[in-house]
C-alpha cells in the first residue's frame, strides 16, 4: 500500500521529534552544554509553530495527507484550521511551560519530555485514525508523568503515582474503546460515512454508541472531567509549578483535540433517526458533573494551586459544553473555549510562579496575594486580568465572549436546560474568581512573600499572555475566527 | 462623532484611571475625571439629538456588529445618563469615599472616579447598543466598576457588610444577565439575526411554545436587574453600603437598564409570549409595590427605606409594562425617567445626612432638618414629594398612567385590573412612608440648641447637584411632553398594531 506524503502538513509535529534528537546527540557529545539545548528546544518548537501557520490563513482547500489511493482513499492526516490552531496553541504554551522552567533549571530530561508530549500533543489533533490517535495520544500525555515525578519531592512521586494509576485505567479504557469502535464499524479510520453505514444496523449502533461513551471515559480523565478528575488537585498541587500549567494548557489542548476527532463523524448521525442519545447523553453528565462539582469545590479552597486546579475541573465542563451538539459550530467553539481558557490558565500559573519564585511549592495561600495592585502592580494586573477573563466579566471580554461561543451551540441544539445549568455554574465561577481578585486590592500585609531575584521569565510569559487576552478581548474575532 | 465621543472618552480615562494612573493625587484626578464625564455627556446630548449610527463588524463568526444608535426610547435614557455622570463625579468634591472613617485613605480616588466613569460608559454602550449579543456585553461591562464601588468605597464602618453587599450585587446580577444571555442566544438562533431592527419581524413567525419560553428567560434575568419582587433582595444591601454617587448611579442608571432591557428584548421581540407571562410579572410588579410600601412604613435606616421605595416604584413600571399597550410602554418609560431623577435626588440628600450624621437610623432624635439646614430640608420634602407622586411633579405622570395602562391592557383584563386596583392602594402607601419620613426628619423633634447631630445646611458642589436634580423633578412634572415628544414614536413603532 502506498500512501501520499505531504512533508509540509507533518512538519509541526516532526520538528519538535527533531529537535528531542538533537538534543540527545548534543547531550552526548557535549554534557555541559545546557544553555545550547535549551536554546534547540525553543527553536524545535518555534518552528514547529511557524510550520502551522499556512493552515492558518491558507484558503479552504482540504489539508490531507497520509491518503491511501483512489477510489477508496482515506485520509490519516487532516493540517485543517482547527488542527492548525490547536497544534499552534499546543507549541505555544509548551513553549510557555519551557520558560517557566527557567532556562538555567531546565536538564536535558525536562527539555526531552516536553518535546515529546508537545509532538504527541500536536500529532493527536491531527490524526484521523485509530492507530496513530491512540499511540499519539499517549505520547502526549506519558512523559507528563515523568514531568511530574522528576522532582526529589515526596509529593511530587505521590502525585505522580496518582496520575500513572490514572493514565493507566484511562488507556486501558482508550484501548477497550479503539477496540470496539473498530468492530462496529469495521473501520480503523474515523470517517462519518463509516460511522452512518454501522449505525443503519440496530447491533452495530448500539456497539458504536458504546465504543464513543468508552472513549469518552478514557479522555475525561486526561480532560479533568468528573467524575474521572481525582488526580488533578493532588497532582497539580505536589508537581512542580510549570508542570501543572502545562497540564492546564497543553495537555487539556491535545486532550480536547483527541476529543474532537472522535466525535467528528458524529456529524454524519447526529440528525438520523434514532440519533446517538447515548452520546450526547454521556457529555451532558459529564458536562453539568464537571461544572458544578469543580466550581463548588473550588469556592472552598484556599490554595491557590488548588483553587486553580479545581476551576481547571470546572472549566473541563464548559470546554465539553459546545460539544453536547455534536456539530462543527460546536467543536470550534469547544476549540476556542479551551484556547482562552488556556491563555489565561497560563498567565495565572506565570504569576503565582513570579509572585512565589522558585520556593513556589510553599505558602501559596490567597491570603498572600493582599494588596498584590499596590506592592506589585504587573504581576498583580496580569493576574486580575487573567482572573477576570476565566470568570468571565468585563474588561476580560473574551472570556465573555468565550462563554457566548459556548453557549450557542448547545442552545442552538435545543439543549437548553444544559445552558440554564450552565448559568449556575457560571455565577459560582465568577463567585470563585472574584475571591481571589478582592484580595488583590487593600493594604499589603508584613507577612507577604519577598518578591523573588529571577522572575523575568514568568513575569515575561504572564505579560505576554496578558497582551494576548486585551488584544483578543478588543478583537475577538482575532481568535473566534482562527477555527473557521 | 459624538456617539464614538460618549463611549470612548469615558471609557478609555476610566480604564486609565483605574490602572495606570491609579497613583494620581485627588485633585487632578478630579479635575480629568469631571473633564471625561463632561465631554462623554455633551457627546451624548449632541448624540441623542443628531441620531448618528455607527455600524462595523466586530465578531463575524458570531455575528455580532458593533453597531451603536439612539432611537426614542433610549434618547431620554442616555441624556438621564449624561446628566447623573456628570453629577455623581462633580459629587466627589462633596463626599470622598476613597477615606476612611477617621479621615485616612484607604484606596485611590483615580480608581474611585474611574470606576465611576466606566459604569456611566457601559450604561452609554447598553442603553445605544442595537445588537442583541453587544447589549449583554455592554451590560456586563457594568458589574466589576460597580462592585469596585461598593466592595471598596462603600460604607466604611464595616467591612463584612460591605464584602456581602457587593458579593451579593455582582452574584445575583450575574444570574440575571446570564439567564438572559441564553434567552438572547435562544432568540438570535431562531430568528436567524441579532440586530433589533431586524429581530422583530425575524422573530414574528416563532410558535407560541418557543416566544414564551424566551420570553420566559429574557424577563426572568432582567427583572434581577429591575429588580422584581422577589428577586430585589440584593437592591437594599447595595444601596446601604454604597457610596452617595454608587447608590445614585445604581438606582438613576443600573435599574434602568433592566426595565430598558425589558422593553427592547422580550415587549418588542416576542409580544406573544411576553403577554403570555405579562399576569405574573404584574402580580410580581403589585407584590412589589405593596411590600416596599409596607416595609418602608417600618424601615428604621433612611437609606434601607429609599431602597425599598425604589422596588415599589420599579413595580409601577413593570405593572405598566405588563399591560403591553403603548400608553402602558410610555408610562413605563416616564416612569422610569423620573425615578431615576427622584431617587438620585433622596439618595443624594440622605448620603448627605449619613456623611454628616453618621448613620441615618430614624429612631435616634435629631434636630429638625427644616430648622438646622433648610435648603437640604426643602430638597428631602421635595424628592418625598415626588415620590409619592404628587401632580406637577416628575413621579406623578409615570405613576397616573401606570394605573391608566392596566385598567385598558391588551390582554388579561381581569387580573390586571385587579392589579391596578391594589396599585392604587399601593400608591396610598408611598403617601403614608413618605409623610413618615418627613416628620421624622423635616418637622423633627425640638431639641435643645448645643445638642449633638447638627447638620451643616448643603453648600457649593453638593447643592449644585441637589439644584440640578430638583429642577429636573419640577421640570419632567410640569411638562412630562418633553420625554414622550421623543419616545412616541419609537414606542408606536415597537408595540406595532396593538391599540
Amino acid at each position: 500500500m502506498t500512501l501520499t506524503m505531504d512533508w509540509g502538513l507533518l512538519l509541526p509535529a516532526l520538528l519538535p521529534v527533531a529537535a528531542l534528537a538533537l538534543i540527545l546527540v548534543v547531550e552526548a557529545i557535549a554534557p555541559t552544554a545546557r544553555p545550547v539545548l535549551v536554546v534547540l528546544a525553543g527553536f524545535g518548537l518555534v518552528a514547529a509553530a511557524a510550520e502551522t501557520i499556512p493552515g492558518l490563513v491558507g484558503d479552504d482547500d482540504p489539508r490531507l495527507t497520509l491518503c491511501t489511493p483512489a477510489p477508496d482513499g482515506r485520509c490519516m492526516w487532516d493540517g485543517g484550521a482547527l488542527t492548525s490552531t490547536l497544534q499552534l496553541a499546543i507549541l505555544l504554551s509548551t513553549l510557555a511551560v519551557l520558560a517557566l522552567i527557567s532556562v538555567r533549571r531546565a536538564g536535558v530530561i525536562e527539555l526531552v519530555m516536553l518535546l515529546a508530549s508537545a509532538s504527541g500533543g500536536v500529532a493527536v489533533v491531527a490524526a484521523r485514525d485509530l492507530g496513530t490517535w491512540l499511540i499519539t495520544l499517549e505520547l502526549a500525555t506519558l512523559p507528563v508523568i515523568a514531568l511530574v515525578a522528576w522532582r526529589d519531592r515526596r509529593a511530587a512521586a505521590h502525585g505522580a503515582l496518582t496520575l500513572l494509576t490514572t493514565s493507566l485505567v484511562s488507556f486501558g479504557l482508550l484501548v477497550l474503546g479503539t477496540a470496539l469502535w473498530v468492530t462496529a464499524t469495521g473501520d480503523p479510520t474515523l470517517t462519518g460515512e463509516s460511522l452512518a453505514t454501522a449505525w443503519a444496523v440496530p447491533e452495530q449502533r448500539t456497539l458504536a454508541g458504546l465504543a464513543t461513551v468508552v472513549l469518552l471515559a478514557g479522555l475525561a480523565f486526561k480532560l479533568s472531567a468528573v467524575p474521572f478528575h481525582a488526580w488533578t488537585p493532588t497532582t497539580l498541587t505536589s508537581g512542580p509549578l510549570p508542570i501543572s500549567a502545562l497540564l492546564a494548557s497543553s495537555s487539556k489542548l491535545a486532550a480536547i483535540g483527541a476529543l474532537i476527532v472522535v466525535l467528528a463523524p458524529y456529524d454524519a448521525v447526529v440528525d438520523l433517526s434514532p440519533g446517538p442519545h447515548v452520546v450526547v447523553a454521556a457529555l451532558v453528565i459529564l458536562t453539568v458533573a464537571s461544572m458544578l462539582t469543580g466550581t463548588v469545590m473550588a469556592l472552598r479552597q484556599t490554595e491557590v494551586v488548588r483553587l486553580l486546579a479545581w476551576s481547571t475541573v470546572a472549566q473541563a465542563g464548559w470546554i465539553l459544553l459546545p460539544l453536547t451538539a455534536l456539530t462543527v459550530a460546536g467543536r470550534q467553539a469547544a476549540a476556542v473555549y479551551t484556547l482562552v481558557y488556556a491563555v489565561a490558565g497560563l498567565v495565572a500559573f506565570a504569576a503565582v510562579r513570579a509572585i512565589h519564585g522558585r520556593r513556589v511549592e510553599d505558602g501559596r495561600e490567597l491570603t498572600a496575594y493582599t494588596g498584590l495592585f499596590r506592592r506589585d502592580p504587573l504581576t498583580g494586573g496580569a493576574l486580575a486580568l487573567a482572573l477576570l477573563v476565566l470568570a468571565g466579566l468585563p474588561p476580560g471580554v473574551i472570556g465573555l465572549v468565550a462563554k457566548i461561543v459556548a453557549l450557542r451551540p448547545a442552545v442552538s441544539a435545543g439543549l437548553w436546560p444544559v445552558a440554564v445549568v450552565a448559568v449556575v455554574a457560571a455565577v459560582l465561577g465568577i463567585a470563585v474568581y472574584v475571591r481571589w481578585f478582592a484580595v488583590l486590592f487593600g493594604e499589603p500585609t508584613i507577612d507577604a512573600p519577598a518578591r523573588p531575584a529571577q522572575r523575568r521569565a514568568s513575569l515575561g510569559v504572564a505579560l505576554i499572555g496578558s497582551a494576548v487576552l486585551v488584544v483578543a478581548s478588543a478583537l475577538p474575532q482575532l481568535l473566534v475566527g482562527l477555527v473557521s | 462623532m459624538a456617539l464614538i465621543a460618549m463611549l470612548v472618552v469615558p471609557g478609555a480615562v476610566g480604564l486609565w484611571l483605574m490602572t495606570g494612573g491609579r497613583a494620581l493625587d485627588v485633585a487632578t484626578a478630579r479635575v480629568i475625571a469631571l473633564v471625561a464625564a463632561v465631554v462623554g455627556g455633551a457627546a451624548a446630548v449632541v448624540a441623542s439629538a443628531q441620531r448618528p449610527v455607527i455600524d462595523r463588524a466586530w465578531i463575524p463568526d458570531l455575528g455580532v456588529r458593533w453597531h451603536f444608535e439612539i432611537d426614542g426610547i433610549s434618547a431620554p435614557l442616555v441624556a438621564l445618563t449624561a446628566v447623573i455622570g456628570v453629577l455623581v463625579v462633580a459629587h466627589a468634591w462633596a463626599e470622598q469615599p476613597w477615606l476612611d472613617a477617621s479621615g485616612g485613605e484607604r484606596g485611590s480616588a483615580a480608581t474611585y472616579l474611574g470606576a465611576l466613569l466606566l459604569v456611566v460608559t457601559g450604561a452609554f454602550a447598553a442603553f445605544s447598543a442595537r445588537d442583541a449579543v453587544l447589549f449583554f456585553i455592554a451590560f456586563e461591562v457594568v458589574l466589576v466598576p460597580m462592585w469596585v464601588l461598593i466592595g471598596r468605597y462603600g460604607d466604611p464602618h464595616s467591612e463584612a457588610k460591605r464584602a456581602d453587599a457587593s458579593a451579593r450585587f455582582i452574584l445575583y446580577t450575574a444570574i440575571g444577565s446570564t439567564l438572559m444571555l441564553v434567552g438572547i442566544l435562544l432568540l438570535v438562533w431562531q430568528a436567524g439575526t441579532a440586530d433589533f431592527a431586524e429581530l422583530p419581524a425575524a422573530a414574528a413567525d416563532l410558535s407560541l411554545g418557543q416566544q414564551t419560553l424566551i420570553a420566559t428567560l429574557l424577563t426572568l434575568g432582567l427583572a434581577v436587574k429591575v429588580p422584581v419582587f422577589p428577586l430585589h433582595t440584593w437592591l437594599p444591601a447595595a444601596h446601604t453600603t454604597a457610596p452617595t454617587a454608587g447608590s445614585v448611579l445604581l438606582a438613576a442608571v443600573l435599574l434602568k437598564l433592566g426595565t430598558y432591557g425589558l422593553v427592547r428584548l422580550p415587549l418588542a421581540n416576542v409580544p406573544d409570549g411576553f403577554s403570555r407571562i405579562a399576569p405574573v410579572l404584574a402580580i410580581a410588579g403589585v407584590i412589589g409595590i405593596l411590600w416596599g410600601g409596607l416595609i418602608c412604613l417600618v424601615e428604621r435606616d433612611l437609606k434601607r427605606l429609599i431602597a425599598f421605595s425604589s422596588v415599589a416604584h420599579m413595580g409601577f413600571v413593570v405593572l405598566a409594562l405588563a399591560s403591553g399597550t403603548e400608553t402602558g410602554v410610555q408610562a413605563a418609560l416616564i416612569g422610569n425617567i423620573a425615578h431615576g431623577v427622584i431617587s438620585a435626588l433622596l439618595f443624594v440628600i440622605v448620603g448627605g445626612l449619613k456623611h454628616r450624621w453618621g448613620s441615618v437610623d430614624l429612631a435616634i432624635v435629631r434636630p429638625a432638618l427644616r430648622e438646622v439646614s433648610p435648603r437640604l430640608g426643602f430638597a428631602l420634602i421635595l424628592g418625598l414629594a415626588a415620590g409619592l407622586g404628587l401632580p406637577g411633579l416628575a413621579g406623578f405622570w409615570g405613576e397616573f398612567v401606570a394605573l391608566v395602562a392596566p385598567w385598558n391592557p391588551a390582554q388579561h383584563t381581569g387580573i390586571l385590573r385587579t392589579c391596578a386596583v391594589i396599585a392604587a392602594v399601593g400608591a396610598a402607601l408611598a403617601a403614608a412612608y413618605s409623610l413618615r419620613v418627613a416628620r421624622i426628619v423635616w418637622v423633627g423633634d425640638e431639641v435643645s440648641a448645643d445638642a449633638p447631630h447638627r447638620a451643616a445646611d448643603t453648600r457649593g458642589l453638593e447643592l449644585a447637584v441637589v439644584a440640578v436634580l430638583g429642577a429636573a423633578v419640577v421640570a419632567i412634572g410640569v411638562a412630562p411632553v418633553i420625554v414622550w415628544s421623543v419616545t412616541a414614536d419609537a414606542v408606536s413603532a415597537l408595540v406595532g398594531g396593538a391599540p
